[in-house]
């Protein structure tokens, strides 16, 4: 179970390590008695320099957690931290600023703008904010991500794979606190799914960036170094250093038994 | 399939508005100008028919007047005793009528029309024809009585005791308001003055045994046109015009007709822009919903429909469209014509709403044009979704239609656009005014046809121009809003095309206009010396006790008259030509200077004597010394001498084919009674300009139909006179873009809806909303420059060849009104900005992670 928001200090700073943190956050749709919880007072520390996969069955949550840690939706309740600032309450145009200049993203689809070539869609962050790349470390992430040779290719020129590393070289490229990853293999093939997991794994490892990946692909998970399993819109388990074989044991108890484990899932 | 299409019509009806508008606009234009006219014609048609005398006498109408000058034709006035007498007459009595009379009250304010319209003096003969009644007051009785009707002395506010001074051909004379008449039927803006018999003979015509006319009622039993008969049979079928009530009717509402005519045709005129401008709308909106429903109409044809049904299904959609659009535009024809109406009324006329006449033919043309306008526009769209496989239900295709490509366009519009170019080549080169005309016409259409049809072509060079700086003023946001009007380049020219062929118009027209205005600058410096003119802003002629004030004004040293005349010349390869010829006194070197080819002024100018221009001359086998059989108005005819044949420039315009000039003593010989349309007028030694420019003005106060002009003001009097013709135009320009903008908001909003996605995407990683608005704006602002552009580029062509029309006729000059095309560029830019504020609104306000989750 998580933690009630009551006991947790408003406006506490996160300690040291923590990349995003959330307290009590909750979400809700709907109101009065067709009121449905998609979020229910969770509590989650995101630690950096980490590859954090958090997984659940489909209406777990598991999205809107993603969506809420990223301030790209509201909050119901409880609060929210991004490093040391609070996003929670945060007004549009700041959110806005947040997104553009601390957190990267992918998404499962129509990640690229279809007009502008790959190197422009990798840069697009930055040049909204209205600053230059640094150079060096653009040469490396394309260096690493092999996009060399395809620069200056339109989104529809490329496959399915290389779309997905040109979206992983724009969220690396302004050097994000977080880099938040929806279902980044969904689309993919088995071959381009391992070589995107592949380069975030890197990421992690050899860059020091932080990961945040949402998927329902135990396979996927399994690179991660820490999975969170939502159920009902709470957290009801982590597993460190998990494997594929472990992470879909885990997410079988979930079939056909959903209602038992949302009332007992693991104490943190 | 009925039921499915009823569905969609109204699932999408939201995108279909705007494309209603499109067909609303148009349907009100026809219907509009439809009922304004039949309206208007009617009520004439009813005035004229019930004040027309059974059978009226008129002197015989000799040649057409091109430009007036100022003779009033008139008959015997005892013709009608002789009339009284025969048999079947129950009444015979004079009419003497005058059509531009001046009238200004005590402090030389103008008590005429303001409008144009003219002010008539009459002879108070009341009868239960007339259209006016006395309401209060007495009829008028002596030479210094006169009635005024209500309207005028309303608006005026002359009463009964006031005096007025009423300035007739013969000359001004003062009348005092004894009385006020009101009109019993519809006024059509003019003013009315009465005087008694006598005094409208004498001060009016400037005769007391003349007439304008004699208007004969029939006894008891007799016809009209049996009456007719007898008058003629008694006067003689040929000295004389006899006309029945309803023909006297039938050519007043023709006279009337010209001004009912141009009304409607501009009006036609409006309508057909809408009509235009409104087929790229909705062929764009039909395109695209098509492009967004390829999966829908995949999963119909996967599920059985055939070709025909989705193609039908279509059409059925336009079909409701265009019946929806035309009975609003029907309604709101009937406002504007309610409205016109009212315009109408607060220039004068005298119409009730309440009469307005809606005829069979125009709920007809309503719906033929609404209906007819959308099925055409939705044939090609419908027949495209026809064409969709059902395998478009499965794959997830982009958007259809984005890749298809563009040869068969760049063929037709090549081909098009070369008979269009050729054709244009072939204006240039002509040398018959009217064979240029109609190439000028045939190739103005062609070229406008391929510009439409390659305009996709053009989209991707002329854009990535225009929105080369894009990305270096406006970074990442103007790279992509320059690129998305590359996107579907088939859309961004159709969208573009609507602003095109307004903007083609007035660039083909102000080039004409300026080119025309320089040629008269050019001509006027060339041609006229002298210090002032006096003369009326319309052109109209003006009585002579006008010159005779300006010859005694002090300081005016050299006065010399102009005058219009009518006449036709028989030539000697046989043609009789009517033309206007100018007069002049005899000192014309003095304010003019006029290249002759051969002979002089004097030669020209001599008695019985005339001149002509020498291309005209050898046209027609003329030489100097030959002599012409000349017929003048009134029926006079001389034989004149040719004393000179000019070489000028402009011989030829306003009517006055052939150029010809003659002395004023020599038409005052044979057509007596004309009046000046112009004095020329030199400063005495010894008198400065601005001396004598006051003095002229303090001697024209009492005359407030002419005006004193040095050269600059003369100029600026021609300018103004061309540049109503440019205020048209931009009315026109004014309704095409507003559909122009109707249809970028269109294509904006629609492509908007298609990339929310791509929106969403870009509001996660970062974009601001302001950022987004801005790359909305750009995107309509490039759109909107390259429609301008394509537009003015093709009328700029258009107005070269329009020129050469004109040099054929003189205008030899040719000039591009610079400042207006950058303000129609600047113009259209700012149309763009003003196109994009709701889509972009709508983009901004976007959720974001609605936008993402985007299906």
């Amino acid at each position: 179970m998580s933690t009630p928001a009551a006991e947790h200090a408003p406006g506490l700073a996160p300690a040291d390590g923590i990349a995003a943190r959330a307290r009590g956050l909750t979400k809700a749709y709907g109101s009065g008695e067709t009121t449905v919880l998609a979020l229910d007072s969770v509590d989650v520390d995101i630690v950096r320099g980490r590859f954090t996969a958090v997984m659940g069955p489909s209406g777990s949550g598991k999205s809107t957690l993603m969506h809420c840690l990223a301030g790209l939706d509201t909050v119901s309740a409880g609060q929210v931290w991004l490093g040391n600032t609070e996003i929670t309450g945060l007004r549009e145009r700041e959110l806005t600023r947040l997104r553009r200049d601390r957190i990267g993203f992918m998404f499962q689809s129509f990640n690229l703008i279809p007009t502008l070539n790959a190197l422009e869609n990798i840069t697009l962050p930055m040049n909204i904010a209205g600053r230059d790349p640094d150079r060096a470390w653009l040469d490396q992430v394309i260096d690493t991500l092999g996009l060399r040779d395809r620069l200056k290719h339109r989104p529809a020129q490329l496959s399915g794979g290389q779309q997905q590393r040109v979206a992983c070289a724009r969220a690396l490229v302004s050097r994000p606190e977080l880099i938040f990853a929806d279902e980044p293999t969904g689309n993919l093939d088995s071959r381009a799914g391992l070589e995107v997991l592949g380069f975030l794994r890197e990421a992690v490892d050899d860059l020091g960036q932080t990961v945040v990946m949402v998927t329902h692909d135990p396979g996927a998970a399994a690179h991660s170094d820490l999975v969170l399993f939502l159920a009902d819109g709470r957290i009801v388990d982590e597993m460190a250093r998990p494997t594929a074989e472990a992470v879909l044991e885990r997410m079988r108890l979930f079939t056909g038994a959903g209602s038992r484990f949302s009332g007992d899932g693991a104490e943190d | 399939m009925l039921k499915a299409t009823l569905r969609s019509f109204l699932a999408h009806k939201g995108r279909l508005l705007l494309s209603a508008l499109a067909v609303v606009l148009s349907v009100a234009f026809v219907a509009g100008s439809l009922i304004f006219s039949d309206t208007l014609g009617r009520t004439f048609d009813r005035l004229f028919a019930s004040t027309a005398a059974d059978v009226t006498v008129r002197p015989q109408e000799g040649l057409d007047e091109a430009v007036p000058s100022g003779t009033t034709a008139t008959l015997p006035a005892a013709l009608a005793g002789r009339l009284s007498g025969v048999e079947g007459v129950a009444a015979a009595h004079v009419d003497a009528e005058v059509e531009n009379l001046t009238v200004v009250d005590d402090e030389n304010e103008p008590v005429s029309p303001t409008t144009g319209a003219p002010t008539i003096g009459t002879n108070w003969h009341p009868t239960e024809r007339s259209p006016v009644e006395l309401t209060s007051g007495h009829a008028p009785d002596g030479p210094g009585q006169a009635l005024l009707d209500s309207e005028t002395a309303d608006r005026t506010g002359v009463r009964i005791g006031d005096s007025l001074t009423v300035v007739a051909p013969p000359g001004s004379f003062r009348v005092e308001v004894v009385g006020i008449v009101t009109f019993t039927t519809t006024n059509p803006g003019a003013a009315l003055l009465f005087l008694d018999t006598p005094t409208a003979q004498t001060k009016l015509l400037g005769d007391a045994k003349a007439a304008t006319g004699i208007s004969v009622e029939a006894a008891a039993g007799v016809s009209d046109d049996l009456l007719k008969r007898r008058v003629a049979d008694a006067l003689g079928p040929d000295a004389y015009e006899y006309r029945t009530a309803a023909e006297q009717a039938e050519s007043d509402v023709e006279q009337l007709g010209g001004f009912l005519d141009v009304i409607k045709y501009v009006m036609l005129g409006f309508a057909g822009i809408a009509v235009l401008v409104g087929v790229f709308l909705i062929v764009n909106t039909f395109s695209m919903l098509i492009a967004q429903r390829t999966r829908e109409l995949g999963l119909l044809r996967a599920l059985g429909a055939d070709r025909r049904q989705v193609r039908r299904s279509v059409l059925t959609e336009a079909l409701l469209l265009g019946v929806v659009g035309s009975t609003l535009g029907l309604a709101a024809g009937i406002g504007l014509a309610a409205g016109l109406i009212g315009l109408m009324n607060a220039i004068g006329m005298n119409i009730s709403s309440a009469e307005m006449v809606i005829g069979w033919a125009t709920p007809v043309a309503a719906y033929v044009v609404g209906i007819g306008v959308t099925f055409v526009a939705a044939y090609l769209p419908a027949r495209r979704a026809a064409a969709v496989s059902p395998m478009a239900a499965l794959t997830d295709a982009e958007v259809a239609g984005v890749g298809r490509p563009l040869r068969l366009r760049a063929v037709v519009g090549g081909v098009v656009g070369a008979a269009g170019a050729a054709a244009l080549a072939g204006c240039a080169a002509a040398t018959e005014t009217a064979s240029a005309a109609s190439l000028l016409g045939l190739g103005v259409v062609l070229t406008l046809v391929a510009t439409v049809i390659a305009g996709p072509l053009l989209v991707r060079p002329v854009i990535r121009v225009l929105g080369a700086a894009f990305p270096a003023l406006f970074g990442p946001v103007g790279r992509m809003s320059q690129r998305n009007a590359l996107r579907n380049p088939r859309r961004t020219g159709a969208t573009a095309a609507a602003l095109m062929v307004g903007l083609a118009l007035v660039g083909g027209m102000s080039v004409a206009s300026a080119s025309m205005t320089e040629s008269f600058d050019r001509q006027i410096d060339r041609t006229l010396g002298a210090d002032f003119i006096v003369q009326n802003g319309g052109f109209m002629p003006f009585p002579r006790e006008i010159t005779d004030r300006v010859r005694e004004t002090p300081g005016a040293g050299l006065v010399v008259r102009s005058r219009f005349a009518p006449l036709a010349v028989r030539l000697p390869d046989g043609d009789r030509v009517e033309t206007t010829a100018a007069a002049y006194d005899p000192r014309l070197d003095e304010v003019a200077s006029i290249s002759y080819a051969r002979g002089d002024t004097a030669g020209a100018l001599a008695a019985g004597h005339l001149a002509m221009d020498a291309d005209f001359a050898r046209e027609h086998g003329v030489r100097l010394g030959s002599t012409l059989p000349v017929e003048f108005q009134g029926g006079r005819t001389a034989e004149l001498t040719v004393g000179a044949l000019t070489d000028m420039e402009s011989a030829e315009g306003f009517g006055a084919r052939g150029g010809l000039f003659l002395g004023l003593e020599t038409l005052q010989r044979y057509a007596p009674g004309g009046q000046e349309s112009a004095l020329y007028v030199n400063a005495a030694p010894g008198t400065g300009d601005d001396e004598l420019r006051a003095n002229l003005e303090r001697t024209l106060d009492p005359y407030p139909q002419v005006q004193v002009r040095d050269i600059a003001d003369y100029k600026k009097l021609v300018h103004d006179q061309i540049s109503v013709l440019l205020y048209l135009v931009y009315a026109l320009l004014g309704l095409a873009i507003v559909i122009a903008v109707l249809g970028v908001v269109n294509t904006l909003a629609l492509s908007v809806v298609e990339r929310t996605r791509e929106i969403g995407l870009l509001r996660a990683i970062g974009l601001s909303r302001r950022q987004l608005r801005r790359m909305i704006r750009l995107e309509s602002v490039v759109i909107a420059v390259f429609g301008a552009v394509l537009g003015l580029a093709l009328g700029l062509v258009w107005g070269v060849c329009i020129q050469q029309v004109l040099a054929l006729q003189g205008m030899t000059a040719f000039a591009v009104p610079w400042g207006t095309v950058v303000a129609v560029v600047i113009g259209s830019a700012v149309v763009g900005v003003v196109a994009a504020l709701l889509p972009a609104l709508r983009a901004s306000r976007m959720n974001v992670l609605a936008a993402i989750a985007h299906e």
